[in-house]
């Protein structure tokens, strides 16, 4: 094994990495405001690829489709907050974890009954096309996704940091009462991280199909992969889901290459562990003092 | 009594002997087969719910369990050739170190992360399973065929009646285990892990021993299962197993062993109840007809929230509406399913048996059963001479710093046996935090901590309990879903000898320490005034109630010292009577006792020595009417007196924090 042969091996599986990186970002968005996050996250992802999917072969415009596909992840993202979560919170219980499951179950049976449980190439107008970068193969696709990922991150950055609404997010983040008395709705800032977070899981459902192809399980490995990246980068740093995202992609591309393709989860999960056990944080969280 | 004891157990002997009846009457080796699947999942489920209903935690470990049982079981049969005993056993084993093990990284999540934690290692067994094919045969499965049992060639009667024979025997040692104090400290551990382990119970190893436990009824399972089926295959026991089988327990009811056993009866019935579409309609209809009424009820009599009256009805509705469109339900399965989940989770958080055991006791009236007669209180609390003067809790230049913050700078003290030391000061002036330093929940900086010349654990509220300082919390950390006896209980020591042994416990032989155990606790329930609340669950208690459970729950612990930290915070002007009147009657019991307080008239009508922080230092000690009158001490509540007229008189609020 060479070491261009790793180093193409990491790169590929690095932007794939990205991938798991949005998805985790989507948790993060959710866990700020609400302390929750969508166990049916990756329903999300697969629901949104495919009624992109359904737009294209309507014979809507590229440019048409990947607004709808959000505004379509924005409204799941909201179904998913007012079904199953709300009333969970209200009564300060974890119940969200087993509806946000439950919510999960059931968009997936919708989807492989409206759908079908086969696999379907995903059109794009990017080349599939390998070019040579730095004397590694990529093809323009996979930078699309690179760019897809840090583009939708950097927008909600902004939003976050520049506009009044996202001063609010903020602010219902870091305390929830205190935003509260300060006249900003938490119930509200509560459903926009969940829209925010389904336009997130939309964003990454459109990138990845592409590559993976769309069916009902498409981002089930995906988002468990973005589950163990959350928790290893804990669930406050954004920066934090991007290395880690892309750290364990190259790694599990490698290990796929070269202990053999069934061990692909393996490290990630691996990590996962690990991390609980030495840092249940997460590497860039903040570790908290108990406090009577 | 006799009631309670019929009706209840007697429903128990009824089911069993009902299933047990099953194949002498019908002959048919589909619904023979069916019912034995509801006993595995039976065992399955119960193991499932120490963790969910007890522990409180989303575990989604329990289908690995499942197949690492089955998986063991299997290769000790095949390659092994090992009979059904031994195999099971090798299976359980592995289950149960596999479990502690998964236990301990885990031991410290909460929440979303203990979820995570346990759906990474289901992912991770199936792929070893997939993976290691020269052992497991990967995805082409492993075919076995059931070993005789001690020589015998089990029929498919009577494995159902192994099964059924296993089922009724977990029933029953769960049921001893989870009575008793064990069952306690899980349920403990749910509500106030920090008083867990200040109560000397320890959370560590009762988080191990429930998630152990419960993997070892995977285990167990596991076996059952594979030799039911007698092929294997690692798809069987993936993430959408592990889901249907958590929601199991929810739907059935968790914190009950009906309840898993109705979980398990939905699991393994389901996908006939599917196929047969008249069936299907007819449960549909039904649940849609009581979601309507229960909803339409909330609604008019505004006990529930809208949502969880129309959600259900919309859910129940969408299932019969879809019913009759679609073509074939079994495609729809998943769906359905989640719908009927969905109507329960929202409709009946209790799940089907919390909500049918709530009506049925109330139907046939079935009384709670009697507590026994109050032990004496000098049995339960033995009034102990003092040697009067002599030092009992030393700290020596104690120091806690956060960060850079200097929270305990240097305390030095020592508190004499047989005495009520208070300990005062403004706001943030550090006494909380050597509250929490001497009980172990902070490790100190830097300093000693002697209990009668001993040096005192550091950093382990668990350990430092065990060396016999007990404590109260400023904001209350109640065992909140256990009642006011279950609190106390779970607090006392000395009283369980046997029933620190699992297993004795598992046999029933734990039930006379608990009746005694009962008794004590009542005395110190009327000791603090609390004997007619003794059933009453914690959180349903008067906030005044709460305080005075709070400190006989920590005189359970027959402390050398007790320290209370702001008992008297927030109470009304009688109930703050009342304390004061149970803290003296702690102290005439001999207990030495160290009284963080900020009204200054409870700590001037208790103590007799009072000890001043500020700013993480000593600034006075003495008694409470030099105290008072010291000049730091003015100083450090009122600002500085400066010399020369003063114009506006700084208002002396009373520090709270």
């Amino acid at each position: 094994m060479t070491i261009s042969i790793i180093a193409q091996m990491a790169v590929s599986g690095a932007l794939m990495g990205l991938v798991y990186a949005l998805i985790a970002y989507g948790f993060q968005l959710t866990y700020a405001t609400s302390k929750s996050i969508n166990f049916g996250q990756g329903e999300l992802v697969m629901v949104s690829a495919f009624f992109s999917l359904t737009l294209i072969t309507l014979g809507l415009p590229y440019w048409l489709v990947v607004p709808g596909g959000l505004l379509f992840g924005a409204g799941l993202g909201l179904f998913v907050e007012r079904a199953g979560v709300r009333l969970a919170l209200e009564q300060k219980s974890e119940g969200w974890i087993l509806l946000t499951i439950i919510l999960g179950l059931f968009l997936f049976s919708v989807a492989e009954n409206v759908w079908g449980r086969d696999d379907r190439p995903f059109p794009t107008p990017i080349s599939q096309q390998p070019i040579q970068v730095l004397g590694v193969d990529v093809t323009p696709v996979e930078l699309s996704v690179a760019i897809g990922v840090f583009a939708i991150m950097g927008v909600i950055e902004v939003f976050k940091r520049q506009t009044l609404l996202g001063k609010a997010f903020e602010a219902v983040s870091a305390d929830r009462d205190a935003g509260e008395l300060m006249g900003i709705s938490a119930t509200h800032t509560v459903m926009l991280s969940y829209a925010l977070s389904g336009v997130v899981a939309a964003v990454a459902g459109i990138l990845v199909s592409p590559i993976t192809t769309v069916g009902p399980t498409m981002a089930s490995a995906l988002v468990l992969k973005a589950f163990s990246v959350a928790v290893v980068a804990g669930l406050e740093s954004g920066f934090g889901v991007v290395v880690v995202g892309m750290f364990l992609g190259a790694l599990e591309s490698i290990a796929s290459f070269s202990l053999g393709s069934g061990w692909r989860e393996v490290p990630g999960l691996v990590l996962l562990i690990l991390a609980l056990a030495v840092r249940p944080t997460g590497v860039f969280g903040k570790a908290t003092i108990r406090k009577v | 009594m006799w009631k309670r004891l019929l009706l209840i157990r007697g429903a128990e002997l009824l089911m069993f002997a009902v299933l047990a009846a099953v194949p002498l009457a019908v002959q048919n080796p589909y619904a023979l087969g069916l019912l034995t699947l509801l006993a595995i999942y039976g065992i399955l489920l119960i193991g499932l719910d120490v963790t969910v209903g007890y522990l409180g935690q989303v575990n989604l470990a329990q289908a690995a369990f499942l197949g690492l049982g089955a998986y063991t079981a299997g290769l000790c049969v095949t390659k092994l050739g090992w009979g059904m005993p031994l195999a099971t056993v090798a299976a359980i084993a592995v289950c149960t170190v596999l479990g502690g093990l998964l236990a301990l990284p885990a031991l410290r999540l909460e929440g979303p992360q203990f979820a995570l934690a346990t759906l990474s290692f289901t992912a991770l067994t199936v792929t070893a399973l997939n993976e290691l094919e020269s052992l497991t045969g990967g995805a082409q499965g492993l075919s076995l065929t059931r070993p005789p049992l001690l020589g015998h060639v089990l029929g498919a009667n009577e494995f159902y009646w192994l099964c059924m024979a296993l089922l009724a025997v977990v029933w029953v040692a769960m049921r001893n285990l989870l009575a008793s104090q064990w069952g306690r400290a899980f349920e403990a551990l749910r509500d106030s892990p920090i008083a867990t382990d200040a109560m000397g119970m320890g959370t560590y190893r009762h988080k191990v021993a429930a998630f152990a436990l419960g993997s070892a009824l995977g285990g167990l399972a596991g076996a059952l299962y594979a030799f039911n089926f007698q092929y294997l295959q690692p798809q069987s026991f993936v993430y959408e197993l592990t889901v249907i089988l958590l929601l199991g327990v929810v739907l059935g009811g968790r914190k009950s062993l009906w309840g898993a056993f109705v979980g398990a009866s939905l699991v393994a019935l389901l996908p006939n109840l599917l196929s047969n579409r008249t069936l299907f309609q007819v449960i549909s209809g039904l649940g849609f007809l009581l979601s309507l009424l229960a909803g339409i009820r909330g609604l008019v009599r505004k006990t529930i929230p809208p949502f969880q009256a129309i959600a259900p009805i919309l859910a129940t509705g969408v299932l019969v509406g879809g019913g009759l469109l679609v073509a074939n339900t079994e495609d729809w399965r998943k769906a359905i399913f989640a719908l009927m989940l969905f109507s329960v989770v929202v409709g009946l958080p209790e799940g089907l048996m919390g909500f049918a055991s709530r009506f049925l006791s109330r139907l046939f009236r079935i009384p709670d059963p009697p507590l026994p007669a109050p032990s004496p209180l000098d049995e339960v609390l033995p009034a102990t001479p003092v040697k009067s003067g002599t030092p009992l809790l030393e700290l020596r230049d104690l120091r806690r710093y956060f960060g850079g913050v200097k929270a305990l700078d240097g305390v030095s003290m020592t508190v004499l046996a047989g005495q009520i030391h208070g300990l005062i000061g403004p706001n943030g002036s550090g006494k909380s935090t050597l509250v929490n330093v001497v009980s172990g929940l902070y490790a100190p900086t830097a300093g000693e901590m002697l209990l009668r010349g001993q040096p005192l654990p550091r950093g382990s509220l668990f350990r430092t309990a065990q060396a016999g300082v007990a404590r109260t919390f400023q904001n209350l950390q109640l065992f909140t879903g256990l009642s006011a006896i279950e609190n106390v209980m779970a607090a006392l020591r000395g009283a369980y000898r046997r029933s620190r042994s699992m297993p004795l416990v598992l046999l029933g032989l734990g039930r006379i320490e608990e009746k005694r155990a009962q008794a004590h606790a009542l005395a110190l329930l009327e000791f603090v005034g609390l004997g007619h609340e003794a059933r009453t669950p914690a959180k349903d208690l008067t906030y005044g109630a709460q305080r005075f459970l709070e400190i006989a729950r920590a005189v359970a612990r027959r402390p050398q010292i007790l320290i209370l930290d702001e008992p008297a915070a927030g109470l009304s002007h009688p109930d703050m009577h009342r304390q004061m009147e149970i803290i003296e009657r702690v102290h005439q019991r001999g207990v030495t006792i160290v009284l963080i307080e900020h009204h200054m008239d409870v700590v001037s009508g208790l103590c007799n020595v009072v000890t001043v922080l500020d700013g993480g230092k000593l600034i006075a000690e003495g008694t409470p009417v030099d105290v008072k009158r010291h000049p730091k001490v003015i100083e450090a509540y009122l600002g500085e007196v400066e010399p020369g007229p003063v114009e506006e008189v700084a208002p002396a609020a009373p520090a709270t924090s």
